[in-house]
């Protein structure tokens, strides 16, 4: 398809007898920012760094804009921009310097004044790396990626580190790069990140892809059930199981929870009212995303065991 | 060649901002010269190559700058390049791991010069050292001996895990060297095992080499033969090990 600029089959690569990616497909779409989601170690980063060409896979297909990574990745290189996972600058290098010097790595002109500007690091270009906050390296980071305005930009574990203001101003910044037309691969293992700005997502776990599509279609096919939780002196509660949508009815206390699908909500606080109780402390718990994964990949038997 | 050009700009400009680092590559061969030729007076003898102490150590603390700045100096700093994730940075820029050592070579020959000529004048304000026998003798001593021993540095600091290691094993080289390399005492006055153990250092070869352009029988082309090899096999196992490691 025209507007597929990744498509990957069957990754596989190992380190030693280390299998850090044991089978991964994915396909990427022009102008989307796809996710790579999964808990740490799960091949995430490996999996990317052969989609760029830095590693060479053992098996498998890569095609990045028709490109074969491996062997065009010098042309490839010049296409694409990066942010690394751990990946730093010399600490007296400043602000305006790394621009310059980066953008005299690839051909013709580069407006960095205006990335400058653009990634709020306005009034910062004399400032040393070291002296940089965590987001105002980040946000470095990011604009040394698109200096050479490219057709898709990698961004590894981007909020890792920043406290949630920054994290939030961040996503902004992803969202407005994806705007003016960049092809954005996220990869990350935080799930909020992850449902709030992918447009569609792989879900990664010991190398090997579980599902991929939007984060509700995800949600959706593997969520769960819903959860209303409200609170009432009333007893006999029995009216509400015989609701089709309800899966089951508990209470602790006066504190009422029903779980179920589909059009739960409104099915319930019809009944609800229609009994004469109106709650004022009707909740609604929706699965996310991070409940998604842990359900996906069976992590949440594990929960309070693993750290 | 332009991405050489504007990475070794880079890193000098680096260098300016903390200047304390090399401290130690730049006093360190500086204050010994002075204490040798100070304790050993200036008469020449035959244990000095039948030259003056000042003479004798004038030429070969031109070996120490270097060697000082290619074990201690360099290694470290391409070590943490490599740790902290600077080397991929590059990469993921497209440049290549010939790009980046290159750059440092020529930083670090850069430097070698610096510190040389900043030793030569110190000790000739102070003692009274004579002009080289062969002047391109030493200009292609220095040259292959500063190129060769800089690129053994980016070696080491390729094949090292992290910085402190570097740091350790290039100290624990380095004091070694300094001492067997007829840079301590001279080599007249070695047991035969010290003697047979600076043989096969490559500081001796560049001190011998710098020596007998500077106070005896001219360029030798044998050691220079020697520094060539070690520049053209450090030199290619640095790139490999670069190249796998980033």
């Amino acid at each position: 398809m025209d507007d597929q600029v990744i498509t990957v089959e069957h990754l596989h690569k190992q380190y030693g007898e280390q299998v850090a990616v044991e089978d991964v497909t994915l396909d990427v779409r022009r102008g989307e920012i796809f996710g790579i989601a999964g808990p740490n170690g799960a091949g995430k980063t490996t999996s990317v760094e052969c989609i760029q060409g830095l590693r060479k896979p053992d098996r498998g297909q890569i095609r990045v804009l028709g490109m074969d990574p491996v062997h065009d990745g010098t042309k490839l290189r010049q296409r694409i921009g990066s942010q690394l996972q751990q990946s730093a600058l010399p600490d007296r290098l400043r602000v305006w310097e790394a621009l310059d010097l980066f953008a005299s790595f690839v051909p013709g002109e580069s407006d960095w004044p205006g990335l400058i500007e653009q990634w709020g690091l306005a009034g910062k270009e004399r400032t040393a790396f070291a002296n940089l906050s965590g987001g105002q390296q980040q946000r470095l980071f990011i604009a040394l990626a698109l200096i050479n305005d490219p057709e898709i930009v990698f961004l590894d574990e981007l909020t890792q580190g920043l406290d949630p203001a920054a994290r939030r101003v961040t996503w902004g910044l992803i969202r407005a790069a994806r705007d003016h037309g960049k092809t954005i691969v996220l990869v990350t293992h935080f799930m909020d990140e992850a449902e709030i700005l992918c447009d569609r997502l792989a879900i990664i776990d010991r190398g090997q892809v579980i599902d991929l599509d939007s984060p509700q279609a995800l949600i959706n096919r593997h969520g769960g059930p819903q959860k209303v939780t409200f609170s009432t002196e009333e007893n006999d509660l029995a009216w509400l199981e015989s609701l089709n949508v309800v899966h089951s009815v508990s209470r602790l206390g006066s504190q009422v929870s029903v779980t179920g699908t589909g059009p739960l909500v409104p099915l319930v606080s019809h009944a609800l009212v229609g009994n004469g109780i109106v709650p004022g402390d009707l909740r609604v718990h929706q699965p996310s995303l991070e409940d998604t994964f842990l359900r996906l990949t069976g992590r949440e038997q594990m929960n309070g065991m693993a750290d | 060649m332009h991405t050489i050009t504007r990475l070794s700009t880079v890193e000098l400009k680096l260098i300016t901002r903390e200047p304390f680092t090399l401290l130690f590559v730049f006093a360190f061969p500086i204050i010994v010269l002075l204490v040798m030729a100070g304790v050993f007076g200036t008469e020449a003898a035959e244990e000095w190559q039948g030259t003056t102490p000042a003479n004798y150590y004038a030429a070969s603390y031109i070996a120490t700058v270097i060697v000082a700045l290619s074990l201690v100096g360099v290694p470290v700093h391409l070590a943490s390049y490599r740790e902290r994730g600077i080397l991929r940075r590059l990469t993921a820029s497209s440049v290549s791991a010939h790009a980046v050592l290159l750059s440092q070579l020529v930083v670090g020959f850069l430097l070698a010069l610096a510190g040389s000529v900043a030793l030569i004048l110190s000790a000739s304000l102070i003692y009274d050292v004579e002009a080289p026998v062969s002047i391109g003798g030493v200009a292609v001593s220095f040259t292959l001996g500063a190129l060769s021993l800089v690129t053994l540095g980016l070696l080491l600091g390729a094949v090292m895990p992290t910085a402190r290691s570097a740091q350790a094993v290039g100290l624990g080289l380095f004091f070694p060297m300094w001492m067997l390399s007829g840079t301590g005492p001279p080599r007249e006055v070695m047991t035969g095992t010290m003697q047979a153990i600076s043989d096969v250092l490559p500081m001796t070869r560049l001190v011998n080499a710098l020596q007998a352009s500077w106070f005896g029988e001219g360029a030798d082309f044998g050691e220079l033969a020697i520094l060539f090899v070690l520049l053209i096999v450090a030199g290619a196992l640095a790139v490999a090990r670069v190249r796998a490691s980033t």
